[in-house]
C-alpha cells in the first residue's frame, strides 16, 4: 500500500462520514425547529460553531450577527463552497480523492459518490425550501451509507481497508463530540425559565436522533432522555456504533494488523482515558463544551501521529 | 431510424453508393431501421447516461480550470469485416516488428544509416533521438511495447496508416468502456452477431509488461506511472492499472536508491518495482537526466533503468521513430529489416528535405497537408485547400529556411460513418486507433477506438478539439452467411 493513498483512503471515509454526519445535524435542526412550540426561541448559529466553522461563517456573513436566518446558515452548512466542512465541500472532497484513487476502490463506489456530486449540483438549492429539504438530506444519507455498505460489503480486508475504518472511526468520533456540543450550547431558549428543563430534554432527544442513536438509547437505557444519560451513552457506550468510546475501540483493534508505530497507540491510549474517565453527571450540571474540545484536540493529535506514522513515508 | 436519405459524397463505413448496407452491417442497419426515432433518442440518453455517471471522463484545461468532460459516445458502431481486419491486423504487426528493429538498430549500430537506406542526417535532427540510450538493450529487444497507430480510409476504400504513436499513445480504455456502453444499450445485436470481443487487452498488457522484470520467477511488482489527476489522460490511467491490478504511481511516490534499485514509498517502508508502465514523457521521467525543474518523473529513474534494475514501458528513446518525417520511411524499414512488402500502404508523403519532392510540395501546397515532424494533436498544420494565400506563403518561407522539419500530404476524403441527430442518421468523418503490444509475439486489439468529428464536415477528430468516438465491432460474417443465404 503506497503511503499515498493509504492517506487518501483514510481521507476518503472521513469526507463521507463528514458528509453524513452534516446532513443528519441539518435535518435534526429542521425538525427540531418545526417542533418547538412558538414560545421557545430557536437559533441555528450555535450549530455552525459546533462543527468549527464560526469564523469562516462570519466572514461569508459579516452583518448576520446571532439571528442568521435559516436559509443563510443552512446554505452555508450544506452547500457553500468556501465552508471547508460543507456537505458540498465533503461530497467533493471525497471525489477529488476518489479521482485520484480510482483504481483501488471498487467502481459502485465511484458511481455512488459521482451521484451524490451530481445530485448536490442539481437538487441542492431546492433543499434550501423546508419543503424537499428533508427528502433531499435523505437522500444524502442513504448515498453515504451505501458507500458505507459497499466499502463493508465488497472492499477485501487488506491494509487499505483499515485505513478505511481508521478514517471512519475518528471522524466519527469526532463529529459525535461535535453533536454533543450542539445539543449541549443551547440551540433553544424558551421565554418562560420554568420551561428550561423540559424543552432541553426534547433537545437532546434530537441530539440522539441526530446519530440515529434514539432507538438505540431507548433499547440500552430505556430512562427518559436527560442531558446527562444522554452523554453518557454517547460518549461512553460500548454497543453503540457511533459513541466515542465505540469509535475509539475500533481504531484500537485495527492498529495491531497495521505496521506497529508507537506514538500513534500513545496518543489513542490518551483519549480513550480521557473519554471512560469522564463523569457524565458533572458535565450534564456543568457546559460540557470545554471537554468536548479536550477530546477534539487529543483526536487531532492522534490524527497528526497516524498521518506522521503511515503517510509521510 | 429512417436510412431513406442517407448518403454521403465519400467512402461510408456501413452504406454503399447505392444506399444499401454493406454486408457486414446489414444486421444492424435493419435493426437501427426498426427502432423509431423515439427509442432510438432513449438509447442515446441511456448511452449518455452510463458514460456520465461511470465517469468515464477526460480533463481538460479551459477558463484555468480543468474541467471533467464526457467524451461524447455515439451510439451506432463502426463495423469492419474479419476478413479485412485481418488484413490489417497483420499489416500493423509488421510494421511494429519494423519499427522495433528501427529503433534498436538506431541506438545500436546503425546499419541502416550505414546502408544509406535511412538518411543520416535526418537522425541528427531528430528531436526525439535520445543521446542517453545509445548502447542499451532493453529486455527482449523491444523498445516501442504499446503503440496507438492512426489508420485512415480514403474515398477510394483504401485503408492507410497515418502515422505511428510510440511515446504514450492513449485511448485504449475508451475503447473497451465503449463496449461496455454499447453492451447495455444493444444486448440483442449481441446476442445474434458474431462481434468480436476486446476485453482482452488490459490482460495481453499485463502480460506486456510482466514479461519485462528484470527478477523473472517472482511475481513482479509492477507499476503505472502517471503524471497525476490533472492529466488529459488520468481517467485511463487509473482504469488501466485497476484493470490490471497493478499500482498507480506519481513521481513523487518512487524513489531510486544507491543500490540502483527503484522503490515506492508504502506503509510498510520501501518496496522495489520491477516494471513501470510509463505515462510521463521520456524529458520528464528523471529530473537528473532530462528536464531538471520536473517534478513528475523520479530522479535515478534512468540510471536505475540503465543498469537493468527496472524496465520501462515504453523504453526512453522509443520516439524516435514517432516522427512525421520518419514514418515516411516505414515501407522502407519493412522492406530492410524484414524483407517484406507493406501489406499496410502508407499516406503518400511527400518528404521536403528532397530536392524533388520540396518543388512538388512548394508548387502544390494549395492540394497538400502540410505537417512539421514533431508537433501532435493537430498543431502547426498548414491545410491547404482551406488556407489564405498569406499562410501558404508563410509555409513556403518555413519549409525552405528548415526542410527536414516538414512534411506533407495529399487531403484525403475521409471516410464517414453515421451518426445519430434530430434529423436522422447523418455521415461523420472518422478515423481508427488500434492498438499493438509488442513482447516475444505482438498482439493487436480486436478494431480499435473510433474517433469521430462530431461536426459536420469536420476532418478534426481529437478529443480536446469536440471529437468523439463509436464502438468498433469486427464482425465475423461466416456464421451469418450460412443463415442468410
Amino acid at each position: 500500500m503506497l503511503s499515498r493513498v493509504a492517506d487518501n483512503l483514510y481521507w476518503f471515509s472521513r469526507y463521507v462520514r463528514r458528509a453524513e454526519n452534516t446532513a443528519r445535524l441539518v435535518g435534526v435542526g429542521s425538525q427540531l425547529q418545526l417542533d418547538m412550540p412558538r414560545s421557545v426561541r430557536f437559533a441555528w448559529r450555535p450549530m455552525i460553531d459546533t462543527v468549527g466553522a464560526g469564523e469562516c461563517f462570519e466572514q461569508c456573513h459579516p452583518d448576520a450577527g446571532d439571528a442568521a436566518g435559516d436559509v443563510d446558515v443552512v446554505r452555508f452548512l450544506l452547500l457553500d463552497e468556501r465552508n471547508p466542512s460543507s456537505l458540498r465541500t465533503s461530497v467533493d472532497s471525497a471525489r477529488e480523492i476518489l479521482r485520484g484513487i480510482r483504481d483501488t476502490l471498487p467502481q459502485d463506489v465511484w458511481e455512488a459518490i459521482n451521484d451524490l456530486h451530481l445530485y448536490i449540483g442539481a437538487q441542492g438549492e431546492r433543499s434550501l425550501s423546508r419543503r424537499y429539504r428533508i427528502e433531499f438530506l435523505a437522500r444524502i444519507i442513504d448515498g453515504c451509507l451505501k458507500v458505507s455498505g459497499l466499502l463493508s460489503a465488497n472492499v477485501s480486508r487488506d491494509i487499505g481497508y483499515q485505513f478505511l475504518r481508521l478514517g471512519t472511526a475518528l471522524e466519527q468520533a469526532d463529529m459525535t463530540t461535535r453533536i454533543m456540543d450542539a445539543g449541549a450550547s443551547g440551540l433553544v431558549t424558551p421565554r418562560n425559565e420554568d420551561d428550561r428543563e423540559t424543552f432541553q430534554n426534547m433537545q437532546w432527544m434530537s441530539v440522539l436522533r441526530s446519530v440515529a442513536g434514539y432507538q438505540m438509547y431507548r433499547r440500552h437505557v430505556r430512562q427518559r432522555v436527560t442531558a446527562e444519560l444522554a452523554l453518557r451513552f454517547l460518549l461512553q457506550n460500548n454497543e453503540f456504533p457511533r459513541s466515542v468510546h465505540f469509535c475509539l475501540t475500533r481504531a484500537q483493534s485495527v492498529l495491531p494488523t497495521m505496521p506497529p508505530r508507537p506514538g500513534v497507540d500513545r496518543h489513542l491510549n490518551r483519549v480513550i482515558g480521557l473519554t471512560r474517565n469522564a463523569d457524565p453527571a458533572v458535565l450534564a450540571a456543568r457546559n460540557p463544551a470545554q471537554f468536548m474540545d479536550q477530546i477534539q484536540m487529543h483526536l487531532c493529535a492522534l490524527h497528526d501521529a497516524i498521518a506522521e506514522g503511515y503517510f509521510h513515508g | 431510424m429512417d436510412w431513406a436519405k442517407y448518403r454521403t459524397t465519400t467512402f461510408d463505413e456501413l452504406i454503399q453508393s447505392d444506399g444499401r448496407p454493406r454486408p457486414a452491417a446489414r444486421r444492424l442497419v435493419e435493426y437501427l431501421a426498426g427502432l423509431s426515432g423515439r427509442e432510438l433518442a432513449e438509447r442515446q440518453l441511456a448511452a449518455d447516461v452510463v458514460a456520465r455517471v461511470q465517469g468515464i471522463t477526460f480533463t481538460v484545461y479551459s477558463d484555468g480550470r480543468n474541467v471533467d468532460r464526457t467524451l461524447p459516445f455515439d451510439l451506432i458502431p463502426r463495423i469492419i469485416p474479419l476478413s479485412e481486419w485481418q488484413r490489417t491486423e497483420a499489416g500493423l504487426k509488421q510494421r511494429m516488428r519494423a519499427l522495433n528493429l528501427f529503433i534498436g538498430d538506431i541506438y545500436g549500430r546503425q546499419q541502416i544509416v550505414k546502408d544509406k537506406v535511412f538518411p543520416a542526417m535526418l537522425l541528427k535532427d531528430s528531436v526525439n533521438f535520445r543521446a542517453q540510450c545509445v548502447g542499451i538493450t532493453p529486455p527482449l529487444g523491444v523498445w516501442a511495447h504499446i503503440c496507438g497507430s492512426d489508420l485512415v480510409r480514403d474515398g477510394d476504400g483504401t485503408l492507410y496508416a497515418l502515422e505511428d504513436n510510440l511515446r504514450i499513445p492513449s485511448g485504449v480504455s475508451y475503447m473497451l468502456e465503449n463496449r461496455m456502453v454499447a453492451k447495455r444499450v444493444f444486448p440483442e445485436l449481441f446476442e445474434t452477431s458474431s462481434i468480436l470481443p476486446v476485453d482482452e487487452y488490459p490482460s495481453q498488457l499485463y502480460d506486456t509488461l510482466a514479461a519485462l522484470s528484470p527478477r523473472p520467477g517472482d511475481t513482479p511488482v509492477i507499476a503505472l506511472l502517471t503524471p497525476g489527476v490533472f492529466n488529459s489522460a488520468y481517467f485511463e490511467h487509473a482504469y488501466l492499472a485497476q484493470a490490471m491490478g497493478i499500482e498507480l504511481v506519481e513521481g513523487s511516490d518512487l524513489f531510486v536508491a544507491d543500490d540502483d534499485c527503484t522503490y515506492m514509498r508504502t506503509v510498510y517502508g520501501p518496496k522495489r518495482v520491477d516494471v513501470i508502465y510509463r505515462r510521463v514523457d521520456d524529458l520528464f521521467i528523471d529530473p537528473e537526466v532530462f528536464l531538471p525543474e520536473s517534478v513528475l518523473g523520479a530522479p535515478g529513474l534512468i540510471r536505475s533503468w540503465r543498469a537493468g534494475k527496472v524496465a520501462l514501458a515504453n523504453a526512453p528513446g522509443a520516439g524516435v521513430a514517432d516522427d512525421k518525417v520518419v514514418f515516411a520511411y516505414v515501407p522502407k524499414m519493412i522492406k530492410y529489416y524484414l524483407d517484406e512488402d507493406p501489406i499496410l500502404p502508407n499516406v503518400p508523403t511527400y518528404l521536403c528535405h528532397n530536392a524533388k519532392e520540396r518543388k512538388y510540395v512548394l508548387d502544390n501546397i494549395e492540394k497538400l497537408v502540410v505537417k512539421p515532424a514533431n508537433e501532435s494533436g493537430g498543431y502547426g498544420m498548414l491545410i491547404g485547400p482551406r488556407s489564405t494565400k498569406r499562410q501558404r506563403e508563410k509555409f513556403k518561407a518555413l519549409i525552405e529556411a528548415n526542410p527536414r522539419n516538414y512534411m506533407a500530404q495529399p487531403t484525403l476524403a475521409l471516410s464517414t460513418a453515421p451518426i445519430v441527430t434530430k434529423q436522422g442518421p447523418s455521415p461523420r468523418h472518422i478515423d481508427l486507433r488500434p492498438f499493438v503490444l509488442s513482447r516475444q509475439d505482438t498482439y493487436v486489439t480486436t478494431g480499435g477506438l473510433t474517433r469521430v468529428a462530431m461536426v459536420k464536415g469536420s476532418l478534426v477528430v481529437n478529443s480536446s478539439q469536440g471529437g468523439g468516438a463509436k464502438d468498433t465491432w469486427v464482425v465475423d460474417l461466416s456464421d451469418q452467411e450460412g443463415e442468410d443465404g
